[in-house]
């Protein structure tokens, strides 16, 4: 792979800059929405980062999430900081709690690993409920939660969350050609094999886990702000989760584009089914997710890849 | 001063000794051959020397600095690298970044320099058509030299083969001879496990033998061949 770009990253280049003056021409609807989308394809595009390209599957993401929305506020609330420089300091927080997360459990093996962030994220969760009762520095507001100072405008949002999704799919591109990913490649196909090929495996690992726990905590931080009000049960709950596990899957682990194509799929198919089949479009997404994964494993990105690929023969 | 030196190391795994009191020392460019029945503790020794396992007594020491119970990672930086028994590959990634990643994290080369390196290794070893292909597409013989890439690349001066030459005809194992010959051309010190006697005798220039666990001969190939223990470790009672 050489650093010419490709025609997928020309088609995102492109697209990023659509993105970039949109919101001078739509309404608050299309511009909520496509916020929406940006949100999900900056979470899932974490998560794909360290289950697509090191194979360490972390289903504790959201702790992350809620240390972000919680540390933004704080910093807003009692330090008085504006949101921009509140949100980046809270994904600074969320990188050190990362970081002594990460020491210990990124030792875990395959679903080890796996189990043990999702309880870690639930008794993150029941800590978070109980901060206020246990500690003399009230932050979470229990299960009453905490209101944010209300938001300006959703532009700042919308530019916040559009920079996080390119962020996040910068850096898969980057760690498609750069020395870090052929080292994260290899733990993942086979950590033993790179560690005895000198890769120490758990500073690579521990070095992609801390770098995608400040994005999803910048991207818990603007949510937090965007609906100006934030609790436990919500911003711990392991449905963020699941749902960023779910996009990512369906747009293509391991891929750099996946995430963002699972996040607007989802997010699009969601919209239009929730409108027209109020009390059934949950079960049809579920019929959805399920035939994607039967027919197409490799996400929405290997289908675009399969076509232009079937394309590239007709041609020749 | 000797490259690499085993002091009275013992390996026990609960009440299991699988190594006692093994001692050796190794020279620069030598090519040290390993040999003893099933069982005799060649592969404990290989890993406690390459940080996979770490001794339970005694010490290992390369150039004068005790590496034991250091991780393997990092004794790879410091320039000992282990072939395994069974070839491990990271299998979706192409031969050539296999042998990439090696080249990029044993001696910390930069990205341009360790695709060149990659490319001349694969060819060192006759896989250079094969360097585009997805690894889990190799056959056993060519994991095995892709394997010995692997570890020529990440520029460790110290090579560990545990039985490289398993399950190869006898054309391939001549092939493999020469071509570790060519190893040690280059510089490098080759410690050598193998079954097949033919190819160790014809290779090493002083031979090692374990016998459960312990060192029972060492010598030139042939003077041990004659050792009547050894004979005996390898033959039995009946025709000693």
């Amino acid at each position: 792979m050489g650093a010419r770009p490709t025609a997928a990253e020309w088609t995102a280049l492109a697209a990023l800059a659509v993105l970039l003056v949109l919101p001078l021409w739509l309404g608050p609807y299309p511009i909520r929405l496509a916020t929406v989308i940006f949100m999900w394809a900056a979470l899932a595009g974490a998560w794909n980062l360290l289950a697509g390209y090191a194979g360490s599957v972390d289903l504790g993401p959201v702790v992350h999430y809620g240390v972000g929305g919680f540390a933004t506020a704080a910093l807003m609330l009692k330090a008085g900081l504006p949101f921009v420089l509140s949100a980046v300091l809270a994904g600074v927080v969320a990188m050190a709690i990362a970081f002594a997360l990460g020491t210990p459990t990124l030792r875990l093996r395959g679903a080890y690993f796996a189990i043990g962030t999702l309880a870690l994220a639930e008794s993150a969760k029941q800590l978070a409920l109980a901060w206020d009762r246990l500690i003399p520095f009230p932050l979470t507001g229990g299960s009453a939660g905490v209101s944010l100072p209300l938001t300006a405008g959703y532009d700042v949002i919308y530019y916040v969350m559009l920079a996080l999704m390119a962020g996040v799919t910068g850096a898969a591109l980057w760690l498609q050609r750069s020395k870090f990913g052929y080292g994260l490649r290899a733990v993942g196909e086979n950590d033993r094999l790179a560690e005895a090929s000198g890769v120490n495996i758990h500073r690579l690992r521990r070095r992609l886990y801390v770098g995608s726990a400040f994005v999803i905590a910048v991207t818990g931080g603007a949510a937090g702000y965007w609906l100006s009000y934030i609790n436990a049960m919500e911003s711990f709950s392991a449905a963020i989760t699941f749902q960023m596990v779910v996009m990512t899957l369906l747009g293509g682990l391991g891929t750099p584009f996946g995430p963002a194509l699972g996040a607007a799929f989802l997010t699009l198919v969601s919209e239009f089914l929730g409108t027209r089949l109020v009390y059934y479009y949950l079960i049809v997404i579920g019929a959805i997710i399920v035939a994607i994964s039967l027919f197409a494993p490799g996400g929405l990105a290997g289908v675009i890849a399969l076509a232009r690929g079937r394309r590239a023969e007709g041609v020749a | 001063m000797s490259l690499l030196e085993v002091r009275r190391v013992s390996k026990r795994f609960g009440s299991l000794v699988a190594l006692n009191q093994v001692q050796f020392s190794l020279d620069e460019h030598e090519i040290l051959g390993i040999i003893g029945p099933n069982g005799a503790g060649k592969s404990t020794l290989f890993n406690v020397i390459a940080g996979l396992e770490a001794p339970s007594v005694g010490d290992v020491v390369y150039r004068g600095r005790s590496i034991a119970g250091l991780r393997p990672d990092a004794v790879c930086r410091l320039g000992i690298a282990k072939t395994f028994q069974i070839p491990q590959l990271f299998p979706s990634m192409s031969v050539a970044d296999n042998v990439l990643v090696a080249a990029l994290y044993g001696h910390g080369a930069t990205l341009p320099d360790a695709r060149r390196q990659a490319q001349d290794w694969l060819a060192f070893v006759g896989l250079a058509d094969k360097a585009r292909v997805s690894a889990e597409t190799l056959s056993v013989g060519e994991r095995r030299r892709a394997d010995l890439a692997r570890v020529l690349a990440t520029g460790a001066p110290l090579i560990l083969l545990d039985e490289n030459m398993a399950g190869l005809n006898r054309t391939e194992v001549e092939a493999a001879v020469t071509l570790l010959r060519q190893v040690r051309e280059r510089g490098r010190t080759l410690v050598v496990t193998e079954h097949i006697m033919r190819a160790i005798l014809g290779l090493a220039d002083r031979v090692v033998v374990l016998n459960h666990g312990e060192k029972i001969a060492e010598g030139r190939p042939d003077d041990v061949m004659r050792d009547a223990t050894v004979v005996k470790a390898y033959l039995g009672h009946a025709h000693g």
